[in-house]
């Protein structure tokens, strides 16, 4: 049994987790305890603070302690503010393990939400679409933003391939063109309004802001989790995802192995793509809203949240496992600072060191694991 | 085994964490959350030190303690502020204010704090849509035509005029700009505005648009600036004194350096210190005495600055912004 719980913590991202593990518990000793509103269910179904009396004798909400990050409200949102990130980080860890590097995912987010929203604005209450129901508006807008996602991942793929020009030069390029799409189709303007069953409540939000429990929001971060399940599947148990590796790893290698490197190449910016049109989906649903705004600066978080999570920048290294716990990582650094009440000002400072020590530290207990291995194999 | 020890330790704090028992809470203390636009736009740190000081001045007023917690984003992400707004939820605070980079983004979050019990003011840019319980702003269409009427003059009627307009997701500076364009066209007709030029909210990249369209158009003859973000650059305006009209909104310290040499014609300073002092007062306003505004919308009047009541002028910004950063 304890070999067995012993093997867990060979694997990669074990120092990950640690880390994970160390932080939840340093928030939960350090935060001051945070009172909330206790709310019912009113008799309209609507969610109602309960009232009670003060010693002035006015009726006011009833407030109770409780931990700061130690509630299943904290927890459900730190998961959410990872999921956008940490399902474009999936889609990255792949790109990154082939070798390459994507910088127009925030972009692509952004392209995919604001086209997906001009669809669904013009089948909502005040668009001119009346020929279709709104769940068909809906669902056409949800293909509109994957598709988007998957068209910029093959426009940056293509180029990539067929140019022969570094990934950073092409996708740099392509972040702006992208970027600049979004701004002209909108002209600025936040995109919203969408096709909506009980005027009340967009259908898309319905699905993605679905609430379990007391605000519960967990869409986001279950989709986040099935991501990465399948990114697992593709990158460890498919030979389209070891060939990944194999082109990372050693491209000219490869070649001569008989691997088409090329369609490889394509085939992981489609996956970047597909990712960041998911994530947008994901941010089009929980906001209700798309501008040429969205995602500005994503790419810095999503590289962030690969390499944190172990994957090379030198290629033929990563995970799916370790991308999703890197953008854990720094949401959890993120909410610490406001957790524990550090001046704002110096987060960037803060999230900077942080994510240098989780990484050295994931480092370590990678190399520390190796050795343990290697003297138990010898 | 050291880390099956530390996963045990951790599973026994979670456990005593979840099943720790409510109390109830008996506030003496006031937390205020502020989340402006961005942490790298000054006249938002001038807000943060209006409102550390309504802090001090209303806490000694009332006898309680009241702490201002500063969740601004490092820089302009709607998403971000939402997220920071339902974090304050979670945390308790008695009040937020708010800032909108985006509105349609940022309604939701408002409105979850509200259902939640905790009032919401937003300042120098509103969602309009969301259950806010006040908003402390300048009136963003009076500020564009007013901009547009000074420049107007002090181009004489005639010539040609950019606007620099920063975000271009800003609810506020949109109706600006609008307002500049309608107001040209109504009263200068002999002024053609050449286009809208947007940027990223820092000073640098606000310098560096002003040069390349200066560059790339030199018949401009005049600037309305409905932010003054390049002016907090040093050197940012390379035309001869004069020669180019200009009119900024904001005179924080490092603006009023253009207007005293004349590359400047006008400021006009928003209170971005009141927006944090007037947002905190509303605040306690509405938790301590249960009093809101008579109308929703508090408005915030320009002071127009010139070189004749600068040395007037300068005396709030020792107050406005002092050298050392406010401490936590």
């Amino acid at each position: 049994m304890l070999k067995r719980l012993r093997s867990i913590f060979f694997f990669q991202e074990s120092g990950l987790l640690l880390v994970v593990v160390l932080l939840g518990v340093l928030f939960t000793l350090k935060s001051e305890p945070a009172t909330y509103v206790v709310m019912e269910t009113g008799a309209d179904g609507t969610p109602q603070p309960v009232m009670t009396t003060n010693p002035d004798g006015e009726k006011v909400p009833l407030r109770k302690e409780r931990n700061k990050f130690l509630n299943a409200q904290s927890l459900a949102q730190l998961a959410k503010d990872t999921s956008f990130i940490g399902i474009m980080a999936v889609g990255m860890a792949v790109v990154i393990i082939s070798g390459g590097i994507d910088l127009s995912v925030g972009a692509a987010y952004a392209l995919a939400a604001v086209l997906a929203a001009k669809v669904m604005h013009y089948y909502g209450p005040l668009g001119d679409g009346h020929l279709m129901s709104p769940l068909s508006g809906t669902l056409l807008g949800m293909a509109v933003c994957i598709g988007t996602g998957v068209l910029c991942g093959l426009v940056n793929g293509g180029l990539v391939v067929l140019l022969r020009v570094h990934p950073f030069i092409i996708t740099l390029g392509t972040m702006a063109i992208f970027r600049g799409i979004a701004f002209v189709v909108t002209g600025g303007q936040s995109v919203t309004d969408f096709p909506t069953t009980d005027g009340k409540m967009a259908v898309l939000q319905g699905v993605i802001k679905h609430e379990t429990g007391n605000e519960l929001y967990l869409v986001p971060p279950a989709v986040m989790l099935l991501v990465m399940v399948v990114g697992w599947l593709f990158l460890r148990r498919l030979a389209a995802g070891r060939r990944v590796f194999a082109v990372g790893g050693n491209e000219i290698a490869a070649r001569f192995s008989g691997i088409r490197v090329e369609n490889v190449k394509l085939g992981v910016y489609l996956i970047s793509g597909l990712c960041a049109g998911i994530s947008a989906l994901m941010s089009l649903g929980y906001y209700g809203s798309g501008s040429s705004g969205d995602g500005n600066g994503y790419e810095l978080d999503v590289v962030a949240a690969a390499v944190v999570g172990g994957a090379s920048l030198m290629g033929g290294r990563g995970s799916a496992l370790g991308a999703v716990l890197g953008a854990l990582v720094i949401q959890m650094i993120t909410h610490g600072i406001i957790l524990l009440n550090i001046d704002q000002n110096y987060s960037r400072i803060i999230i900077g060191i942080a994510v240098i020590a989780a990484v050295v530290m994931d480092n370590v207990n990678t190399a520390l694991a190796r050795r343990r291995l290697a003297r138990h194999a010898g | 085994m050291k880390k099956l020890l530390l996963l045990a330790v951790s599973t026994a704090i979670l456990a005593l964490g979840l099943t720790a028992a409510d109390q109830p809470a008996a506030p003496k203390t006031l937390r205020f959350g502020l989340v402006a636009k961005s942490q790298s736009n000054p006249v938002f740190q001038a807000a943060r030190v209006g409102a550390e000081a309504a802090a001090a001045d209303l806490g000694k007023r009332y006898n309680v303690t009241i702490k201002i917690d500063w969740e601004t984003p490092a820089d302009e992400d709607a998403a971000k502020q939402a997220s920071n707004i339902e974090q304050l939820v979670l945390a308790g605070e008695s009040g937020i204010a708010v800032s909108c980079s985006d509105a349609a983004k940022v309604t939701d979050a408002i409105n979850h704090a509200v259902k939640n019990g905790i009032p919401v003011v937003t300042f120098d840019s509103d969602a309009p849509k969301s259950d806010r319980f006040a908003v402390y702003a300048t009136d963003d269409y009076k500020c564009g035509v007013q901009i547009m009427d000074a420049l107007g003059k002090e181009m004489g009627g005639k010539g040609v005029v950019a606007i620099l307009a920063g975000n271009q997701n800003a609810p506020n500076l949109q109706t600006r700009a609008k307002a500049v364009r309608e107001e040209a066209a109504k009263m200068f007709p002999n002024i053609k505005i050449l286009d809208t030029y947007y940027h990223k909210e820092t000073p640098a990249d606000a310098a560096a648009k002003v040069e390349q369209v200066m560059n790339a158009n030199p018949q401009i003859t005049g600037w309305a600036m409905i932010g003054g973000w390049p002016l907090f650059t040093k050197n940012a305006l390379k035309w001869k004194p004069g020669d180019v009209k200009c009119v900024a909104v904001d005179a924080l310290r490092d603006e009023l350096a253009y207007l005293e040499d004349g590359h400047v014609n006008l400021l006009l300073a928003q209170r971005c210190y009141d927006w944090g002092y007037q947002s905190v007062t509303l605040l306690v306003d509405k938790i301590i005495n249960h009093k809101t505004p008579a109308a929703a919308f508090v408005p915030s009047e320009l002071i127009p600055v010139t070189k004749a009541n600068l040395d007037a002028y300068k005396k709030n910004l020792d107050i406005w912004m002092p050298v050392a950063a406010p401490a936590k």
